[in-house]
Protein backbone atom coordinates (compact mmCIF):
# COMPACT_ATOMS: atom_id res chain seq x y z
CA UNK A 1 0.00 0.00 0.00
CA UNK A 2 2.91 2.25 0.94
CA UNK A 3 4.93 1.38 -2.05
CA UNK A 4 1.71 2.39 -4.32
CA UNK A 5 1.22 5.56 -2.37
CA UNK A 6 5.11 6.47 -2.91
CA UNK A 7 4.52 5.47 -6.44
CA UNK A 8 2.12 7.61 -7.14
CA UNK A 9 3.23 10.74 -5.36
CA UNK A 10 6.82 9.86 -7.50
CA UNK A 11 4.72 9.83 -10.54
CA UNK A 12 2.76 13.26 -9.62
CA UNK A 13 5.96 14.77 -9.23
CA UNK A 14 7.60 13.68 -12.13
CA UNK A 15 4.59 15.20 -14.02
CA UNK A 16 4.58 18.34 -12.24
CA UNK A 17 8.03 18.79 -12.79
CA UNK A 18 7.80 17.91 -16.80
CA UNK A 19 4.57 20.09 -16.87
CA UNK A 20 6.86 23.12 -14.97
CA UNK A 21 9.87 22.25 -17.47
CA UNK A 22 7.72 22.63 -20.59
CA UNK A 23 6.16 25.41 -19.23
CA UNK A 24 9.52 27.65 -18.72
CA UNK A 25 10.77 26.06 -21.99
CA UNK A 26 7.90 27.70 -24.07
CA UNK A 27 7.83 30.76 -21.96
CA UNK A 28 11.43 31.42 -21.89
CA UNK A 29 11.50 31.05 -25.30
CA UNK A 30 9.07 33.73 -26.16
CA UNK A 31 10.48 35.68 -24.15
CA UNK A 32 14.37 35.44 -25.01
CA UNK A 33 13.21 35.88 -29.01
CA UNK A 34 10.70 38.87 -27.85
CA UNK A 35 8.24 36.85 -29.76
CA UNK A 36 5.25 38.74 -28.13
CA UNK A 37 6.87 42.04 -28.70
CA UNK A 38 6.77 41.02 -32.38
CA UNK A 39 3.30 39.64 -33.23
CA UNK A 40 2.01 42.92 -31.51
CA UNK A 41 4.27 44.89 -33.35
CA UNK A 42 4.03 43.45 -36.67
CA UNK A 43 0.50 41.68 -36.76
CA UNK A 44 -1.75 42.83 -33.62
CA UNK A 45 -1.04 46.58 -33.85
CA UNK A 46 -1.64 46.85 -37.85
CA UNK A 47 -4.58 44.93 -37.59
CA UNK A 48 -6.31 47.22 -34.57
CA UNK A 49 -4.72 50.37 -36.42
CA UNK A 50 -7.06 49.37 -39.33
CA UNK A 51 -10.05 48.75 -37.37
CA UNK A 52 -9.34 52.25 -35.47
CA UNK A 53 -8.83 54.02 -38.79
CA UNK A 54 -12.49 52.75 -40.31
CA UNK A 55 -13.87 53.93 -37.50
CA UNK A 56 -16.87 56.60 -37.41
CA UNK A 57 -16.28 58.97 -34.64
CA UNK A 58 -19.23 61.50 -33.70
CA UNK A 59 -16.74 64.50 -33.41
CA UNK A 60 -18.49 67.88 -32.05
CA UNK A 61 -17.24 70.07 -29.29
CA UNK A 62 -20.37 70.69 -27.64
CA UNK B 1 23.69 31.42 -2.96
CA UNK B 2 27.95 31.65 -3.80
CA UNK B 3 27.38 27.86 -4.59
CA UNK B 4 25.19 28.49 -7.58
CA UNK B 5 27.38 31.74 -8.12
CA UNK B 6 30.18 29.00 -8.71
CA UNK B 7 27.96 26.88 -11.20
CA UNK B 8 26.34 29.79 -13.53
CA UNK B 9 29.87 31.19 -13.45
CA UNK B 10 31.48 29.01 -16.54
CA UNK B 11 27.65 30.14 -18.08
CA UNK B 12 27.99 33.63 -17.93
CA UNK B 13 32.01 33.40 -19.48
CA UNK B 14 30.50 31.45 -22.20
CA UNK B 15 27.37 33.53 -23.26
CA UNK B 16 29.46 37.03 -22.34
CA UNK B 17 29.55 37.89 -25.95
CA UNK B 18 25.81 38.45 -26.19
CA UNK B 19 25.80 40.78 -22.87
CA UNK B 20 25.15 44.34 -24.90
CA UNK B 21 27.50 45.99 -22.36
CA UNK B 22 30.36 43.52 -22.62
CA UNK B 23 29.63 44.04 -26.35
CA UNK B 24 30.16 47.67 -25.96
CA UNK B 25 32.62 47.76 -23.15
CA UNK B 26 34.72 45.63 -26.04
CA UNK B 27 33.86 47.37 -29.15
CA UNK B 28 31.81 44.80 -30.70
CA UNK B 29 28.83 46.30 -30.92
CA UNK B 30 25.97 47.62 -28.06
CA UNK B 31 22.93 47.92 -26.75
CA UNK B 32 21.41 49.31 -29.91
CA UNK B 33 23.19 46.38 -31.81
CA UNK B 34 20.27 43.80 -31.57
CA UNK B 35 17.31 45.98 -32.99
CA UNK B 36 15.64 45.94 -36.21
CA UNK B 37 15.94 49.21 -38.13
CA UNK B 38 13.63 52.35 -36.61
CA UNK B 39 11.02 49.90 -35.34
CA UNK B 40 12.49 49.85 -31.71
CA UNK B 41 11.34 46.00 -31.99
CA UNK B 42 14.62 43.46 -30.83
CA UNK B 43 15.70 40.72 -32.49
CA UNK B 44 15.57 39.52 -29.03
CA UNK B 45 15.64 40.18 -25.57
CA UNK B 46 19.00 41.13 -23.53
CA UNK B 47 21.39 38.94 -22.79
CA UNK B 48 21.95 40.03 -19.22
CA UNK B 49 24.03 37.02 -17.54
CA UNK B 50 21.39 33.93 -16.08
CA UNK B 51 20.95 35.61 -12.97
CA UNK B 52 20.11 38.86 -14.12
CA UNK B 53 17.97 37.38 -17.44
CA UNK B 54 16.03 35.18 -14.71
CA UNK B 55 14.90 38.06 -12.50
CA UNK B 56 14.16 39.88 -15.82
CA UNK B 57 12.35 37.20 -17.35
CA UNK B 58 10.19 36.65 -13.49
CA UNK B 59 8.89 39.99 -13.86
CA UNK B 60 7.88 39.60 -17.52
CA UNK B 61 5.98 36.80 -16.20
CA UNK B 62 4.55 38.42 -13.53
CA UNK B 63 3.32 41.56 -16.01
CA UNK B 64 1.90 38.84 -17.76
CA UNK B 65 0.09 37.49 -15.37
CA UNK B 66 -1.34 40.71 -14.27
CA UNK B 67 -2.68 41.36 -17.66
CA UNK B 68 -4.14 38.02 -17.46
CA UNK B 69 -6.30 39.13 -14.52
CA UNK B 70 -7.18 41.72 -16.26
CA UNK B 71 -8.80 39.92 -19.20
CA UNK B 72 -9.97 37.53 -16.70
CA UNK B 73 -11.46 39.74 -14.49
CA UNK B 74 -13.62 41.75 -17.02
CA UNK B 75 -13.14 39.86 -20.34
CA UNK B 76 -16.44 41.40 -22.06
CA UNK B 77 -15.41 45.33 -20.95
CA UNK B 78 -11.77 45.01 -21.93
CA UNK B 79 -12.46 43.70 -25.27
CA UNK B 80 -14.59 46.33 -26.18
CA UNK B 81 -12.52 48.84 -24.66
CA UNK B 82 -9.77 47.43 -27.24
CA UNK B 83 -12.38 47.87 -30.26
CA UNK B 84 -13.68 51.28 -28.92
CA UNK B 85 -10.80 52.79 -27.99
CA UNK B 86 -7.52 53.46 -29.79
CA UNK B 87 -5.77 54.18 -26.73
CA UNK B 88 -6.39 50.72 -25.68
CA UNK B 89 -4.04 49.18 -28.39
CA UNK B 90 -1.20 51.36 -27.79
CA UNK B 91 -1.56 49.57 -24.00
CA UNK B 92 -0.51 46.05 -25.48
CA UNK B 93 3.10 48.61 -26.18
CA UNK B 94 3.82 48.22 -22.57
CA UNK B 95 6.55 45.22 -22.92
CA UNK B 96 8.50 47.38 -25.03
CA UNK B 97 8.40 50.10 -23.11
CA UNK B 98 9.28 47.80 -19.66
CA UNK B 99 12.28 46.61 -21.52
CA UNK B 100 13.96 49.98 -23.11
CA UNK B 101 13.52 51.92 -19.72
CA UNK B 102 15.06 49.10 -18.40
CA UNK B 103 18.38 48.28 -20.83
CA UNK B 104 21.74 47.95 -18.93
CA UNK B 105 20.34 47.45 -15.83
CA UNK B 106 21.79 44.88 -13.22
CA UNK B 107 21.69 43.12 -9.88
CA UNK B 108 19.76 44.98 -7.21
CA UNK B 109 19.57 48.24 -9.48
CA UNK B 110 17.83 45.49 -12.14
CA UNK B 111 15.44 43.97 -9.26
CA UNK B 112 14.19 47.35 -7.78
CA UNK B 113 13.26 48.52 -10.59
CA UNK B 114 11.51 45.72 -11.55
CA UNK B 115 9.58 45.74 -8.10
CA UNK B 116 8.77 49.34 -8.89
CA UNK B 117 7.42 48.19 -12.22
CA UNK B 118 5.30 46.14 -11.58
CA UNK B 119 2.94 47.74 -8.96
CA UNK B 120 2.34 50.32 -11.75
CA UNK B 121 1.65 47.16 -14.05
CA UNK B 122 -0.57 46.05 -11.22
CA UNK B 123 -2.47 49.09 -10.66
CA UNK B 124 -2.74 50.49 -14.21
CA UNK B 125 -4.49 46.96 -15.45
CA UNK B 126 -6.91 46.30 -12.24
CA UNK B 127 -8.04 50.07 -13.45
CA UNK B 128 -8.28 49.41 -16.71
CA UNK B 129 -10.52 46.51 -15.87
CA UNK B 130 -12.21 48.31 -13.58
CA UNK B 131 -13.28 51.80 -15.65
CA UNK B 132 -14.08 50.01 -18.48
CA UNK B 133 -16.25 47.23 -16.78
CA UNK B 134 -18.39 50.51 -15.23
CA UNK B 135 -18.04 52.48 -18.56
CA UNK B 136 -21.14 53.76 -19.69
CA UNK B 137 -20.32 54.18 -23.16
CA UNK B 138 -19.60 50.31 -23.39
CA UNK B 139 -22.94 49.40 -20.95
CA UNK B 140 -22.06 50.37 -17.58
CA UNK B 141 -21.94 48.51 -14.40
CA UNK B 142 -22.67 48.10 -10.56
CA UNK B 143 -19.76 51.18 -10.00
CA UNK B 144 -21.31 53.74 -12.42
CA UNK B 145 -22.51 56.17 -10.86
CA UNK B 146 -20.48 55.71 -7.62
CA UNK B 147 -16.94 56.50 -9.61
CA UNK B 148 -15.95 60.55 -9.05
CA UNK B 149 -14.09 61.34 -12.26
CA UNK B 150 -11.49 64.18 -11.41
CA UNK B 151 -8.99 65.57 -13.34
CA UNK B 152 -5.08 63.71 -13.39
CA UNK B 153 -3.25 67.05 -11.44
CA UNK B 154 -5.86 67.04 -8.99
CA UNK B 155 -4.20 64.59 -5.93
CA UNK B 156 -6.99 61.95 -5.19
CA UNK B 157 -6.14 61.51 -1.69
CA UNK B 158 -8.97 63.95 0.03
CA UNK B 159 -11.62 62.26 -2.41
CA UNK B 160 -10.83 58.54 -0.42
CA UNK B 161 -12.74 60.59 2.66
CA UNK B 162 -15.87 58.93 0.90
CA UNK B 163 -16.84 55.57 1.81
CA UNK B 164 -17.84 53.65 -1.20
CA UNK B 165 -16.93 56.11 -4.06
CA UNK B 166 -13.63 55.91 -6.36
CA UNK B 167 -11.60 58.59 -7.49
CA UNK B 168 -10.65 58.20 -11.01
CA UNK B 169 -8.40 60.41 -12.61
CA UNK B 170 -10.18 60.53 -16.14
CA UNK B 171 -7.16 61.46 -18.18
CA UNK B 172 -4.49 58.98 -17.05
CA UNK B 173 -5.78 55.85 -19.25
CA UNK B 174 -6.19 58.10 -22.64
CA UNK B 175 -3.44 60.73 -22.09
CA UNK B 176 -1.37 60.96 -18.61
CA UNK B 177 0.28 57.75 -19.04
CA UNK B 178 -0.19 56.28 -22.63
CA UNK B 179 1.67 58.96 -23.90
CA UNK B 180 4.84 57.53 -22.21
CA UNK B 181 4.33 54.24 -23.73
CA UNK B 182 3.59 54.95 -26.91
CA UNK B 183 4.91 58.40 -29.20
CA UNK B 184 2.48 58.03 -31.85
CA UNK B 185 -0.80 57.77 -29.93
CA UNK B 186 -1.16 61.35 -28.48
CA UNK B 187 -0.43 62.88 -32.47
CA UNK B 188 -3.38 61.62 -33.44
CA UNK B 189 -5.70 63.08 -31.03
CA UNK B 190 -3.73 66.34 -30.92
CA UNK B 191 -4.69 66.64 -34.71
CA UNK B 192 -8.18 65.86 -33.91
CA UNK B 193 -8.32 69.01 -31.75
CA UNK B 194 -6.25 71.38 -33.95
CA UNK B 195 -9.03 69.79 -36.77
CA UNK B 196 -11.48 72.03 -34.67
CA UNK B 197 -8.68 75.08 -35.21
CA UNK B 198 -6.91 75.00 -31.72
CA UNK B 199 -3.49 76.52 -32.84
CA UNK B 200 -0.76 74.22 -33.13
CA UNK B 201 1.11 76.11 -30.87
CA UNK B 202 -0.45 75.76 -27.58
CA UNK B 203 0.97 72.84 -25.01
CA UNK B 204 0.65 69.23 -26.38
CA UNK B 205 -0.88 67.66 -23.13
CA UNK B 206 -3.93 69.89 -23.10
CA UNK B 207 -4.33 69.66 -27.17
CA UNK B 208 -3.98 65.75 -26.57
CA UNK B 209 -6.34 65.77 -23.89
CA UNK B 210 -9.03 67.90 -25.59
CA UNK B 211 -8.65 65.72 -28.66
CA UNK B 212 -9.87 62.70 -26.46
CA UNK B 213 -12.61 64.92 -25.16
CA UNK B 214 -13.89 65.32 -28.99
CA UNK B 215 -12.96 62.09 -30.16
CA UNK B 216 -15.24 60.59 -27.02
CA UNK B 217 -12.53 58.57 -26.23
CA UNK B 218 -12.66 59.50 -22.34
CA UNK B 219 -14.57 56.27 -20.54
CA UNK B 220 -18.16 57.46 -18.99
CA UNK B 221 -17.98 57.24 -15.32
CA UNK B 222 -19.75 58.83 -12.37
CA UNK B 223 -21.95 61.87 -11.75
CA UNK B 224 -20.33 64.79 -12.02
CA UNK B 225 -16.69 65.67 -12.71
CA UNK B 226 -13.86 67.74 -11.19
CA UNK B 227 -11.97 69.85 -13.04
CA UNK B 228 -8.77 71.78 -12.21
CA UNK B 229 -6.45 75.23 -13.22
CA UNK B 230 -3.10 72.58 -12.54
CA UNK B 231 -0.60 72.55 -13.65
CA UNK B 232 -1.19 75.84 -15.42
CA UNK B 233 -3.81 77.88 -17.27
CA UNK B 234 -3.74 75.71 -20.21
CA UNK B 235 -5.09 73.23 -18.23
CA UNK B 236 -8.25 75.29 -17.25
CA UNK B 237 -8.34 76.04 -21.44
CA UNK B 238 -8.46 72.37 -21.75
CA UNK B 239 -11.04 71.82 -18.83
CA UNK B 240 -13.65 74.06 -21.45
CA UNK B 241 -13.21 71.49 -23.83
CA UNK B 242 -13.74 68.28 -21.81
CA UNK B 243 -16.54 70.04 -19.89
CA UNK B 244 -18.57 70.67 -22.68
CA UNK B 245 -18.03 67.74 -24.65
CA UNK B 246 -18.68 65.23 -21.93
CA UNK B 247 -21.96 67.32 -20.31
CA UNK B 248 -21.51 66.68 -16.81
CA UNK B 249 -21.94 68.84 -13.68
CA UNK B 250 -18.36 70.19 -13.37
CA UNK B 251 -16.36 71.83 -9.78
CA UNK B 252 -13.41 73.68 -11.05
CA UNK B 253 -10.92 72.86 -8.27
CA UNK B 254 -8.89 76.35 -8.86
CA UNK B 255 -6.05 76.20 -6.37
CA UNK B 256 -4.31 78.96 -6.20
CA UNK B 257 -1.22 80.52 -8.60
CA UNK B 258 1.19 81.61 -5.84
CA UNK B 259 1.07 78.65 -3.66
CA UNK B 260 4.28 79.44 -1.91
CA UNK B 261 2.32 82.13 -0.40
CA UNK B 262 0.81 81.18 3.38
CA UNK B 263 -1.53 84.47 2.43
CA UNK B 264 -3.31 81.84 -0.61
CA UNK B 265 -3.64 79.04 1.84
CA UNK B 266 -6.86 79.97 2.98
CA UNK B 267 -8.11 80.40 -0.55
CA UNK B 268 -7.00 76.66 -1.52
CA UNK B 269 -8.25 75.08 1.61
CA UNK B 270 -11.44 76.58 0.88
CA UNK B 271 -11.77 75.61 -2.56
CA UNK B 272 -11.15 71.52 -1.25
CA UNK B 273 -13.88 71.83 0.81
CA UNK B 274 -16.04 73.62 -2.04
CA UNK B 275 -15.15 70.60 -3.89
CA UNK B 276 -15.82 68.09 -0.83
CA UNK B 277 -19.29 69.98 -0.05
CA UNK B 278 -20.12 70.06 -4.50
CA UNK B 279 -19.36 65.83 -3.92
CA UNK B 280 -21.44 65.35 -1.13
CA UNK B 281 -24.01 66.98 -2.52
CA UNK B 282 -23.73 65.28 -6.16
CA UNK B 283 -23.71 61.49 -4.62
CA UNK B 284 -25.17 61.85 -1.76
CA UNK B 285 -22.38 60.50 0.62
CA UNK B 286 -20.81 62.53 3.84
CA UNK B 287 -17.15 62.99 3.92
CA UNK B 288 -15.69 60.95 6.89
CA UNK B 289 -12.17 62.22 8.49
CA UNK B 290 -11.54 58.90 10.05
CA UNK B 291 -11.81 57.52 6.28
CA UNK B 292 -9.35 59.98 5.12
CA UNK B 293 -6.89 59.54 7.77
CA UNK B 294 -6.85 56.28 7.25
CA UNK B 295 -5.22 56.52 3.67
CA UNK B 296 -3.23 59.93 4.77
CA UNK B 297 -1.38 57.67 7.41
CA UNK B 298 -0.68 55.34 3.81
CA UNK B 299 0.63 58.10 2.36
CA UNK B 300 2.64 59.56 5.11
CA UNK B 301 4.31 56.23 5.08
CA UNK B 302 5.03 56.42 1.48
CA UNK B 303 6.75 59.96 1.74
CA UNK B 304 8.37 59.02 5.07
CA UNK B 305 10.07 56.58 3.12
CA UNK B 306 10.54 58.41 0.36
CA UNK B 307 12.50 60.91 2.63
CA UNK B 308 15.14 58.23 3.37
CA UNK B 309 15.43 57.10 -0.26
CA UNK B 310 16.72 60.75 -0.95
CA UNK B 311 19.35 60.40 1.06
CA UNK B 312 20.60 56.96 -0.68
CA UNK B 313 20.42 58.89 -3.58
CA UNK B 314 22.52 61.72 -2.03
CA UNK B 315 25.40 59.25 -2.77
CA UNK B 316 26.80 57.14 -5.25
CA UNK B 317 25.30 53.69 -3.63
CA UNK B 318 21.55 54.08 -4.57
CA UNK B 319 20.15 51.10 -6.14
CA UNK B 320 16.85 52.62 -7.31
CA UNK B 321 18.42 54.88 -10.04
CA UNK B 322 16.84 56.74 -13.12
CA UNK B 323 13.50 56.05 -14.74
CA UNK B 324 12.90 53.49 -12.02
CA UNK B 325 12.97 56.15 -9.54
CA UNK B 326 11.30 58.88 -11.67
CA UNK B 327 8.47 57.15 -13.18
CA UNK B 328 7.29 54.81 -9.88
CA UNK B 329 7.05 58.48 -7.83
CA UNK B 330 5.18 59.85 -10.54
CA UNK B 331 2.56 57.68 -10.86
CA UNK B 332 2.89 56.44 -7.00
CA UNK B 333 2.30 59.72 -6.01
CA UNK B 334 0.57 61.70 -8.39
CA UNK B 335 -2.04 58.58 -9.35
CA UNK B 336 -2.12 56.56 -6.80
CA UNK B 337 -1.65 59.03 -3.78
CA UNK B 338 -2.25 56.95 -0.71
CA UNK B 339 -5.25 54.69 -2.22
CA UNK B 340 -3.35 51.62 -2.70
CA UNK B 341 -1.49 49.68 0.12
CA UNK B 342 0.44 47.29 -2.54
CA UNK B 343 2.35 50.48 -3.02
CA UNK B 344 3.43 50.76 0.29
CA UNK B 345 4.70 47.17 0.60
CA UNK B 346 6.53 47.75 -2.63
CA UNK B 347 8.21 50.31 -1.06
CA UNK B 348 9.16 48.69 2.64
CA UNK B 349 10.66 45.96 0.25
CA UNK B 350 12.54 48.33 -1.87
CA UNK B 351 14.03 50.57 0.99
CA UNK B 352 15.23 47.67 2.85
CA UNK B 353 17.37 46.56 -0.54
CA UNK B 354 18.42 49.90 -0.45
CA UNK B 355 19.41 49.61 2.74
CA UNK B 356 22.00 46.61 2.07
CA UNK B 357 22.70 47.51 -1.14
CA UNK B 358 24.30 51.05 0.52
CA UNK B 359 26.01 48.56 3.32
CA UNK B 360 27.73 47.09 0.99
CA UNK B 361 28.79 50.14 -1.08
CA UNK B 362 26.83 48.55 -4.72
CA UNK B 363 27.79 50.97 -7.30
CA UNK B 364 24.64 50.39 -9.90
CA UNK B 365 27.11 51.76 -12.76
CA UNK B 366 30.04 49.72 -12.20
CA UNK B 367 32.07 52.48 -12.25
CA UNK B 368 30.80 54.31 -15.36
CA UNK B 369 28.87 57.38 -13.80
CA UNK B 370 30.63 60.35 -14.82
CA UNK B 371 28.06 62.74 -14.41
CA UNK B 372 25.74 63.21 -11.43
CA UNK B 373 22.45 65.05 -13.21
CA UNK B 374 19.13 67.15 -11.57
CA UNK B 375 16.68 66.70 -14.29
CA UNK B 376 13.66 69.20 -15.08
CA UNK B 377 11.47 66.92 -17.05
CA UNK B 378 7.81 65.73 -18.00
CA UNK B 379 6.19 62.68 -20.63
CA UNK B 380 8.84 63.23 -23.13
CA UNK B 381 11.63 62.19 -21.41
CA UNK B 382 9.69 58.76 -20.67
CA UNK B 383 9.05 57.39 -24.17
CA UNK B 384 12.49 58.23 -25.22
CA UNK B 385 14.07 56.29 -22.20
CA UNK B 386 15.77 59.14 -21.67
CA UNK B 387 17.59 58.76 -18.22
CA UNK B 388 17.82 55.31 -19.39
CA UNK B 389 19.64 56.42 -22.36
CA UNK B 390 21.44 59.01 -21.14
CA UNK B 391 23.25 56.66 -18.60
CA UNK B 392 24.16 54.00 -20.87
CA UNK B 393 25.42 56.63 -23.85
CA UNK B 394 27.14 59.02 -21.84
CA UNK B 395 27.45 58.28 -17.92
CA UNK B 396 24.83 60.66 -16.78
CA UNK B 397 23.21 59.49 -13.79
CA UNK B 398 19.96 61.08 -13.38
CA UNK B 399 19.60 61.49 -9.82
CA UNK B 400 15.99 62.96 -9.33
CA UNK B 401 13.33 64.25 -11.19
CA UNK B 402 11.59 67.40 -10.73
CA UNK B 403 8.35 65.46 -10.78
CA UNK B 404 9.89 63.38 -8.00
CA UNK B 405 9.69 66.01 -5.34
CA UNK B 406 5.91 66.58 -5.93
CA UNK B 407 4.20 67.17 -2.30
CA UNK B 408 6.58 65.38 0.38
CA UNK B 409 5.05 67.26 3.33
CA UNK B 410 3.13 64.90 5.92
CA UNK B 411 -0.36 64.94 7.25
CA UNK B 412 -1.73 65.06 10.43
CA UNK B 413 -3.34 62.57 11.36
CA UNK B 414 -5.57 63.41 14.19
CA UNK B 415 -6.38 66.88 14.03
CA UNK B 416 -8.89 68.05 11.16
CA UNK B 417 -7.99 71.33 11.13
CA UNK B 418 -4.29 70.88 10.87
CA UNK B 419 -5.02 68.00 8.43
CA UNK B 420 -6.69 70.14 6.44
CA UNK B 421 -3.89 72.80 6.10
CA UNK B 422 -1.53 70.25 5.47
CA UNK B 423 -3.65 68.29 2.87
CA UNK B 424 -4.04 71.93 0.76
CA UNK B 425 -0.01 72.43 0.79
CA UNK B 426 -0.14 68.69 0.04
CA UNK B 427 -2.26 69.33 -3.21
CA UNK B 428 -0.87 72.16 -4.28
CA UNK B 429 2.74 70.37 -5.15
CA UNK B 430 1.31 68.43 -7.15
CA UNK B 431 2.70 67.30 -10.84
CA UNK B 432 4.42 69.65 -13.31
CA UNK B 433 3.65 72.07 -10.84
CA UNK B 434 5.73 72.31 -8.33
CA UNK B 435 8.54 73.53 -10.02
CA UNK B 436 6.95 74.95 -13.16
CA UNK B 437 4.16 77.37 -11.12
CA UNK B 438 3.78 79.48 -8.89
CA UNK B 439 6.82 82.05 -9.34
CA UNK B 440 10.28 82.44 -10.17
CA UNK B 441 11.60 80.87 -6.74
CA UNK B 442 9.95 77.45 -7.63
CA UNK B 443 11.45 77.38 -11.30
CA UNK B 444 15.17 78.44 -9.65
CA UNK B 445 14.77 76.31 -6.70
CA UNK B 446 16.24 73.53 -9.86
CA UNK B 447 19.76 75.06 -8.26
CA UNK B 448 19.22 74.28 -4.53
CA UNK B 449 17.81 70.10 -5.23
CA UNK B 450 20.74 69.74 -7.85
CA UNK B 451 23.46 71.32 -5.16
CA UNK B 452 21.68 69.24 -2.17
CA UNK B 453 21.52 66.17 -4.49
CA UNK B 454 25.77 66.62 -4.99
CA UNK B 455 24.79 66.93 -9.11
CA UNK B 456 27.48 68.53 -11.05
CA UNK B 457 24.50 69.00 -13.95
CA UNK B 458 21.12 69.73 -14.76
CA UNK B 459 19.06 68.65 -17.87
CA UNK B 460 16.43 70.91 -18.19
CA UNK B 461 13.36 69.69 -20.66
CA UNK B 462 12.61 72.64 -22.86
CA UNK B 463 8.86 72.60 -23.51
CA UNK B 464 8.79 74.16 -26.94
CA UNK B 465 5.05 75.16 -26.62
CA UNK B 466 4.95 75.79 -22.57
CA UNK B 467 4.45 79.95 -23.02
CA UNK B 468 5.87 80.56 -19.35
CA UNK B 469 8.81 78.22 -19.50
CA UNK B 470 10.13 79.70 -22.47
CA UNK B 471 10.16 83.56 -20.89
CA UNK B 472 12.95 82.12 -17.91
CA UNK B 473 15.08 80.00 -20.53
CA UNK B 474 17.58 82.89 -21.11
CA UNK B 475 17.67 83.30 -17.33
CA UNK B 476 18.34 79.56 -16.42
CA UNK B 477 21.10 79.78 -18.63
CA UNK B 478 22.33 82.64 -17.21
CA UNK B 479 21.98 81.32 -13.72
CA UNK B 480 23.58 77.83 -14.78
CA UNK B 481 27.37 79.98 -15.54
CA UNK B 482 27.12 81.47 -12.87
CA UNK B 483 26.36 78.68 -9.86
CA UNK B 484 28.95 76.45 -12.09
CA UNK B 485 27.28 74.06 -13.39
CA UNK B 486 26.86 71.55 -16.59
CA UNK B 487 23.51 72.75 -18.12
CA UNK B 488 21.84 71.13 -20.92
CA UNK B 489 18.11 72.86 -22.49
CA UNK B 490 16.32 69.39 -24.11
CA UNK B 491 13.86 70.60 -26.48
CA UNK B 492 10.75 68.33 -27.62
CA UNK B 493 7.09 69.10 -27.89
CA UNK B 494 6.11 67.03 -24.94
CA UNK B 495 3.19 64.62 -26.54
CA UNK B 496 4.14 65.37 -30.18
CA UNK B 497 7.29 63.82 -31.20
CA UNK B 498 6.46 64.95 -34.75
CA UNK B 499 7.67 68.15 -33.94
CA UNK B 500 11.27 67.41 -32.17
CA UNK B 501 12.06 63.95 -32.79
CA UNK B 502 14.05 61.23 -30.22
CA UNK B 503 16.90 62.13 -32.31
CA UNK B 504 16.89 65.63 -31.67
CA UNK B 505 16.31 65.26 -27.53
CA UNK B 506 19.01 62.78 -27.70
CA UNK B 507 21.38 65.22 -29.61
CA UNK B 508 20.92 68.18 -27.58
CA UNK B 509 23.10 65.96 -25.21
CA UNK B 510 25.20 64.67 -27.81
CA UNK B 511 26.42 67.74 -28.76
CA UNK B 512 26.95 69.24 -25.37
CA UNK B 513 29.21 66.33 -24.62
CA UNK B 514 31.23 65.87 -27.45
CA UNK B 515 31.31 69.78 -28.26
CA UNK B 516 31.77 71.16 -24.37
CA UNK B 517 32.82 68.84 -22.72
CA UNK B 518 34.27 66.58 -25.10
CA UNK B 519 33.84 63.25 -23.85
CA UNK B 520 33.38 59.73 -25.90
CA UNK B 521 30.46 57.60 -25.28
CA UNK B 522 30.33 54.77 -23.48
CA UNK B 523 28.05 52.86 -26.09
CA UNK B 524 28.86 54.29 -29.68
CA UNK B 525 25.65 52.27 -31.08
CA UNK B 526 23.25 54.90 -29.01
CA UNK B 527 24.90 58.21 -30.01
CA UNK B 528 22.66 58.22 -33.26
CA UNK B 529 20.05 55.41 -34.31
CA UNK B 530 16.47 56.07 -35.90
CA UNK B 531 13.99 54.91 -33.73
CA UNK B 532 11.04 57.00 -35.74
CA UNK B 533 8.48 54.11 -36.17
CA UNK B 534 9.14 52.49 -32.05
CA UNK B 535 6.18 53.17 -29.80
Amino acid sequence: MKKKAWKLLVKLLGKTLLAALIFFAATFTLYITNGENKLIYYVVRPFLNRHYDSQTRDRRIV
Amino acid sequence: MKFIDKMIAPVDKALERFDPLWQAQNGKGGLRSRYYDKTGVAKWREWRGVKDTMVDYTAWLNNLLSMGLMVASAPLPVLKGMWEYRWMGSFLGTFLFIDRLFEGYRGPQLKIAHMNMHAIVKSLTERIAFVLANDARLGGGPETENIVPHDETITPLFLKGFKGLHPFPLQTLPEFIICDVDQHIEPYYIDVAESFGLPADVCSRCAAETGVAIDDAFPLVGKVMLSTNMPCNASEATSMFQRRRIGKPDFPVTLAMQHNNPEALPYSRQTILDAIHFVEEHYGVKWDWDEFFKYAKLINEQNTIELEKWDFFKTPYSALTGIAETLYRLYSWQSVNGQDPYFNKVDRKVIKLMRKAYEQRYDPFRGTCRHRAFLWGPSAVYYTDFPTWCANCWGINIVLNMDSTMGFNMIDTEDPEKALDDLTRFTEKACMRHHAVGGWENVNAVWQWAKEFNCDMVLMNDNIACKGMLGVHALMEEQARDLGFHFIFVEHDLEDSRTVSRQDMRNCVNKYMDVVLGEKPLDPTLVEFDDSDAY
